[in-house]
């Protein structure tokens, strides 16, 4: 039997992760939930006064989406450890990269759009400008899939251990500073009515660089991590 | 030329030998740190005279300055050895970084602890968000992230070479922490802080943290060689060389 | 002396930071003596219980 190509190995895996997000639609909600009961308590927390709150809106939404994201990625490999199929794609002909890459884009759109979605409205309820939801979005579409290709590599050097949660916190803090840091800066620019363009750019270089590194270092890291 | 370099490099791989190497070093490297920390602190406390700025809360520098370069040395030399160990699988390598996290992280943790009450005095706040401070801070956590991902393995030498991998990530992810802390910092503020006011200190202030630093590095090979030797004992514990060693203790005790 | 102490009112924090300096080295440096200690005794107690266990039957 002659392997089949990469390309089609990795929609074959894309369309199997979408499916099984599909199958058991509860967790795909988590985080979302997860992020709008952070965001409630925070008025609660702070007082409804509307400067303050939308003073702060934009960050609030940042963290907060961060760490329901933090929710989804401790789990991403692991019912791929529990029933064996991740040896296999490590032992399989195609390109570990790329099938790892193929899956961490459905990680994404299971976890990170729908937060993305309900993001304007969790803003919104903190009284958020409007004039500058787009940039939040724009912020989010290219922080979001940043912090997914940094957690990948972490979820995967943690794949062999026995206990991550915590651990991958604790790892990731160091490795998203940077992405919080542009992100929440473009979005308080425009707030300000102050160019927004070069955090935003930062963010895309960041972006473009991850996209080609970070598979690589995932399946570098998976490879250390389960040598058994 | 000089073929004995590569070929003593290649023995001391060996963990007897190194173990013995080690055994030989750490007094002497001990005995000389503390020497070093003796003369440099009356040197630093006594001899040099108060700042015409700071007074008498200066003299923190003496132990402030010496374990912040410290804490970055302790990290260089880790992902040196974390990528020497991933490349060439030498067992020692592995050791050799995993052991230097812990003294990293103590030398970190005292940074950071010394400038705050440095701080205090000096600009009315225990702690400000300046590019050093913070990436000291992610310094902290990456050092406990390797620490915490070596212990998480069942297999050690496993979690030594995910720890590695760690090491190496973060090497890379210091500056670009340091940059945009910066970035973010002169965007919400004119000035920033700086940590070590005057650039130009007189030499009565300068030979004792040079001293200092010396001793720092010093005390460093000493608790590096003293935590590998004790790693050793306990990997390798099946085999010939370390049984000898334990029965070796046991008679003269 | 007194006045040396003082450390030109900045006492605590003088003091404070080197106390720390040292408490942490200490600890450091006294952690990884009793490491291999303890995995020496460890050792040795192994050595012996498998010592034990050969020496009642001598054929085996």
């Amino acid at each position: 039997m002659t392997p089949g190509s990469t390309c089609a190995a990795c929609v074959a895996l894309f369309r199997r992760d979408l499916l099984l997000a599909w199958r058991r639609r509860g967790d795909i909600a988590m985080p979302v939930l997860y992020a709008v009961i952070v965001t409630t308590l925070f008025p609660f927390a702070l007082g409804p006064d509307a400067a303050l709150l939308s003073r702060i809106a934009g960050g609030v939404v940042l963290v907060t989406v961060l760490l329901a994201m933090l929710l989804s990625l401790d789990s991403l490999f692991r019912s791929d450890v529990e029933d064996g199929s991740l040896e296999q794609w490590m032992l399989a002909p195609q390109s570990l990269p790329l099938l790892l890459g193929a899956k961490l884009l459905a990680h994404w759109i299971t976890s990170a759009v729908p937060l993305i979605v309900i993001a304007p409205v969790l803003a919104s309820m903190l009284r958020f400008p409007t004039a500058a939801m787009p940039v939040l979005v724009a912020a989010l579409l290219l922080a979001t899939p940043l912090l997914s290709l940094l957690g990948g590599v972490l979820v995967a050097l943690t794949a062999g251990s026995r206990r991550s949660g915590m651990l991958l916190a604790l790892m990731l803090l160091p490795l998203c500073v940077p992405v919080v840091i542009f992100a929440a800066g473009a979005v308080a620019a425009a707030q300000d009515g102050l160019p927004f363009a070069a955090p935003i750019a930062w963010l895309g270089a960041a972006l473009a660089l991850a996209l080609v590194l970070g598979p690589l270092a995932c399946a570098a890291a998976l490879r250390i991590a389960m040598d058994a | 030329m000089a073929n004995w370099v590569p070929l003593w490099l290649h023995k001391l791989g060996s963990p007897p030998i190194f173990y013995r190497f080690a055994g030989i070093v750490r007094p002497w490297a001990l005995t000389l740190a503390i020497l070093a920390a003796a003369v440099a602190l009356y040197g630093g406390l006594v001899l040099a005279p108060a700042d015409y700025q700071q007074g008498d809360a200066y003299r923190i520098i003496f132990i402030h300055v010496p374990s912040a370069w410290m804490s970055l040395f302790i990290y260089g030399a880790m992902a040196v050895a974390a990528f020497v160990g991933l490349v060439w699988r030498i067992k020692i390598a592995e050791i050799v970084a995993m052991e230097s996290a812990p003294i990293g992280a103590a030398f970190t943790f005292i940074t950071l602890v010394t400038g705050s009450l440095w701080g205090k005095p000096m600009w009315g706040t225990w702690w400000t968000w300046d590019a050093r401070l913070t990436s000291e801070l992610v310094l902290l956590f990456l050092y406990i992230g390797v620490i915490g991902l070596y212990h998480s393995f069942e297999d050690r030498r496993q979690g030594a070479r995910a720890a590695s991998f760690l090491v190496l990530i973060g090497i890379v992810n210091v500056p670009i922490v340091h940059f945009s802390v910066n970035w973010w910092y002169t965007l919400h503020q004119g000035s920033t802080v700086r940590l070590v006011g005057p650039s130009r200190i007189d030499a009565s202030m300068l030979w004792p943290l040079l001293t200092m630093m010396a001793a720092t590095k010093l005390y460093y090979v000493a608790s590096l060689f003293a935590r590998v030797r004790a790693e050793l004992i306990a990997s390798e514990g099946g085999k010939e060389w370390v049984r000898a060693i334990a029965l070796g203790e046991d008679a003269r005790s | 002396m007194s006045h040396f102490f003082a450390m030109g009112g900045y006492a605590f924090y003088v003091w404070t930071s080197f106390a720390v300096f040292f408490v942490v080295l200490l600890i450091d440096a006294l952690a990884p003596i009793a490491r291999r200690r303890r995995h020496l005794r460890q050792l040795r107690s192994r050595m012996a219980r498998s010592e034990a266990r050969r020496r009642p039957g001598t054929t085996a």
